[in-house]
């Protein structure tokens, strides 16, 4: 049996005393394109830096393409890419010579690196201001340069956390046809958004954090029939569209408690 | 809406901004950079301290000297001192002074006059205001002590120094600030600053080559510069006293005037920028040219190097392209030559030190290239920003990150040395070949000393380099006074040995106690490096937090 290309047992991280992320079970299999939801502060980003290595485990073990995390740091993160919540970009070079720069220390030959380099720019529409330093590009300009970056290596599996924020409708078009040929060729795509449409669209899998534990994992059709299922057992509320599928922001509200009750409005907005 | 009542009134927001600055000091006092931080804001605040009630009794004393010995304009002697520290203070010791970033105001409904008083009375609240204050106040009462009937008039017209220097220093800053904004105009203050900074300290060998009592040259600068002085606030400060300690209160008062009219286009000037700021200005980074597109160019190849791996000859080539683009860095490639011309200059029975030793101008000038080498070594990191979560996420052993940084900077010092070989033999002679020999065995002890204490602080305390904020700190505290006491044992030994072996007229027992220390320096080098990889990931929550902010 071909292992998971993500799996975590008791994922843990505390901050003193808060506990950011608590005794995450995660499974995602290879080939999966993986939406991880939340709402904000319950663990999404600490989650994706553990399994990047951008921040260690409080406690908990991590398993990348049935790699040990911390045995295997080194291994693991050649077959992984990355676009962390600062993009991890170098403003001072032009966006030609931190791909380059990058390809070579994922370990790519000076030729492919830059082949790579100018077909990335290329399909990514970056390739017509060479002279342009990064700090000078626009911020859809460097969420995209981010992504090539973190796909040059041909990774094998693609953390991304948030990576269509603050990106314009022409430049998500390019990031959703480039994620989804990596899907297309077997890559694993783990994704963090609060665009839910676009996570509905894109992935297959999702799992909902929140308060820092996991409470729901699985593909949209099991989520939704998790959902139905607690509403006709009175766990959720039970007024459900009928005849329609719940969409994933239904099942997100209803699975976090985001819907406010008449008593959470806010007394001087009237 | 209920309870929105009008305008808010202006008195209530400044109270909630003074409140805002009293937690946001109370917050910065619980470092969370751990115990040595601690202690080197502890040490370094009991230094400025010393410096501020040691300034003022001192310059208590000359004011009290000065005015009983009838001599009240000589005032001017301490007062320009204090102006130029005050007005330079906050850009050559950025590292001591944390600013309010006022813009964060904008969103609130704050009136301009209201946004105006923050800026000056919280913007102002740094060393050099409480220094120059303390000192201002050391020269009031020893102004008094002095003549007791000067007292009122000596505090009222120090008091409009006072703040003049104040309004001054924010006039300065926000200025500043807007040409560092931009990447071209950055580059260019940048030289512009670094020609100062060269240009103050030829003053000195210049003073000591022309000034002579005796000579011609002397006395003509003096007779120039009295008058330019006399014009300028320290002197209009002095004269105004000294004009009432003379019993001529008429122009006593015009001095005042005058000083109320620097005050006034200053203020002027400070709120030309202020307004802009107040407005909403925007000074991205993005060039003006940007809409037009530059031909589109074949990608390069990535350089390859003999005996190093592709990760390290990557990195060195970034660090490479990242000094490139600095303008300062490159000029400080020149910065020792200067200082050799500088040590150089002398005449007559006055000659400089190098050229009563001109064999020592080699090494002078190798020392001082590796003095300026530290800000590049001592916060590995500050400019790569977020680009540290490439290295953590990166496939790569951190040593090899490190290591290629290394490179990358001794590769610039091998540079440097060739440089100042040559500016050396041509300012004075070729070194010896004991002298040079001796020197590059010295840069064998100091570069690996240097490097490992730098690749630890690097980790251990980071600090993101802001290129386009002005006095925002560029090294954290802790790693300013770690160098400072690296420097002074690495060059301490240094001259030591220097000096043993000149006693004995030994150069080469110089070369071979370098030689042992260079093998003990490597040692602890690559000791560092060997847990570098440990250290980062130790250390990387905190890498990330400091330098992705």
């Amino acid at each position: 049996m071909e292992a998971p290309a993500i799996a975590t047992e008791g994922l843990t991280r505390r901050f003193g005393e808060l506990v950011a992320v608590q005794d995450v079970n995660l499974r995602v299999a290879s080939g999966q394109f993986f939406g991880f939801l939340g709402p904000n502060g319950a663990g999404k980003s600490t989650t994706i830096k553990m399994l990047t290595g951008l921040l260690a485990p409080t406690s908990g073990t991590m398993q990348i393409l049935g790699l040990d995390f911390e045995k295997q740091m080194v291994e693991v993160k050649r077959q992984i890419g990355v676009v962390p919540e600062g993009m991890a970009l170098f403003g001072r070079l032009t966006g030609a010579e931190y791909l380059n720069f990058v390809g070579r220390m994922y370990g790519l030959d000076r030729e492919t690196a830059a082949k790579r380099t100018g077909e990335l720019l290329d399909f990514m529409q970056l390739a017509d201001q060479p002279k342009k330093l990064v700090t000078d590009y626009s911020h859809g300009m460097q969420k995209k340069l981010a992504l090539a970056a973190a796909v040059i290596h041909g990774p094998k599996i693609l953390f991304l956390d948030e990576p269509f924020e603050g990106v314009d409708a022409i430049a998500a078009g390019t990031l959703k046809a480039m994620l989804q040929r990596m899907i297309a060729r077997g890559a694993t795509i783990f994704l963090t958004s609060h665009v839910l449409e676009i996570v509905e669209r894109l992935c297959s899998h999702v799992a909902i954090i929140h308060r820092g534990q996991l409470v729901a994992q699985g593909s949209l059709e099991e989520l939704r029939a998790g959902v139905e299922a607690q509403a006709a057992s009175g766990l959720v509320p039970a007024e459900l569209p009928a005849a329609q599928k719940l969409t994933l922001e239904e099942i997100f509200l209803r699975t976090v408690g985001g819907s406010r009750t008449a008593e959470q409005e806010l007394s001087w907005l009237g | 809406m209920a309870g929105l009542n009008g305008k808010p009134q202006a008195r209530m927001q400044l109270a909630a901004i003074a409140r805002v600055r009293g937690q946001l000091f109370v917050h910065s006092l619980r470092t969370t950079k751990g115990v040595l931080e601690l202690f080197s804001r502890i040490v370094i605040s009991l230094v400025i301290t010393a410096g501020g009630l040691g300034g003022a009794v001192g310059m208590g004393a000359a004011a009290w000297f000065f005015v009983s010995e009838g001599k009240t304009e000589w005032l001017a002697l301490m007062l320009w001192p204090l102006f130029l520290f005050w007005q330079f203070f906050p850009v050559m010791a950025s590292a001591f002074t944390e600013t309010l970033d006022t813009s964060n105001l904008l969103r609130f409904p704050l009136d301009y006059r209201s946004y105006v008083a923050v800026r000056l009375v919280y913007g102002a609240l740094d060393p050099s205001t409480v220094l120059g204050g303390l000192w201002l106040t050391g020269i009031t009462v020893g102004i008094s002590v002095a003549n007791l009937r000067l007292l009122p008039w000596a505090a009222l017209v120090l008091l409009v120094f006072g703040v003049l220097n104040v309004l001054l220093a924010q006039m300065i800053f926000a200025w500043v600030e807007r040409w560092l904004a931009q990447r071209r105009t950055r580059e260019i203050f940048a030289v512009l600053f670094f020609l100062a900074m060269i240009g103050f300290q030829l003053v000195g060998p210049v003073m000591n080559r022309y000034g002579r009592r005796s000579s011609p040259a002397l006395r003509k600068f003096s007779a120039e510069a009295s008058p330019v002085q006399r014009v300028l606030p320290p002197g209009i400060a002095a004269n105004a006293i000294a004009r009432v300690a003379n019993g001529r209160p008429g122009q006593g008062f015009v001095s005042l005037g005058l000083l109320g009219v620097y005050g006034v286009v200053i203020l002027r000037a400070l709120s030309v920028r202020l307004r802009a700021q107040y407005r909403g200005e925007n000074l991205s980074e993005v060039r003006r040219d940007a809409s037009g597109r530059d031909r589109k160019q074949g990608v390069r190849l990535g350089w390859e190097l003999p005996g190093l791996s592709g990760p390290v000859t990557a990195v060195l080539e970034k660090e490479f392209r990242y000094l490139s683009r600095s303008g300062p860095v490159l000029l400080t490639l020149i910065t020792p030559i200067f200082m050799l011309l500088i040590f150089g200059l002398g005449q007559g029975r006055d000659l400089g030190f190098l050229q009563r030793s001109p064999d020592l101008g080699f090494p002078a000038g190798v020392c001082y290239a590796l003095l300026l080498l530290t800000n590049l070594i001592y916060n590995n990191f500050g400019a790569d920003g977020g680009g540290i979560q490439f290295f953590l996420a990166s496939p790569v052993h951190f040593r090899k990150v490190v290591l290629g940084k290394n490179l990358a900077h001794m590769a610039v010092l091998a540079l440097e040395i060739c440089v100042v070989w040559i500016g050396a033999s041509l300012l004075f002679r070729p070194p010896s070949r004991a002298i040079a020999i001796a020197t590059v065995a010295g840069v064998l002890f100091a570069a690996p000393v240097n490097l490992a204490v730098g690749n630890w602080l690097s980790l251990y305390s980071p600090k993101r380099i802001e290129f386009g904020t002005f006095g925002r700190q560029r090294a954290s505290q802790l790693t300013v006074l770690i160098s400072f006491g690296v420097q002074i044992i690495v060059f301490g030994l240094g001259a030591a040995t220097m000096g043993l072996a000149r006693y004995y007229r030994e150069t080469w027992l110089a070369t071979g106690v370098f030689l042992v220390l260079a093998v003990v320096g490597f040692t602890g080098y690559s000791m560092v490096l060997k847990r570098v990889d440990r250290m980062a990931l130790a250390r990387r929550e905190r890498l990330t937090t400091e330098l992705c902010r």
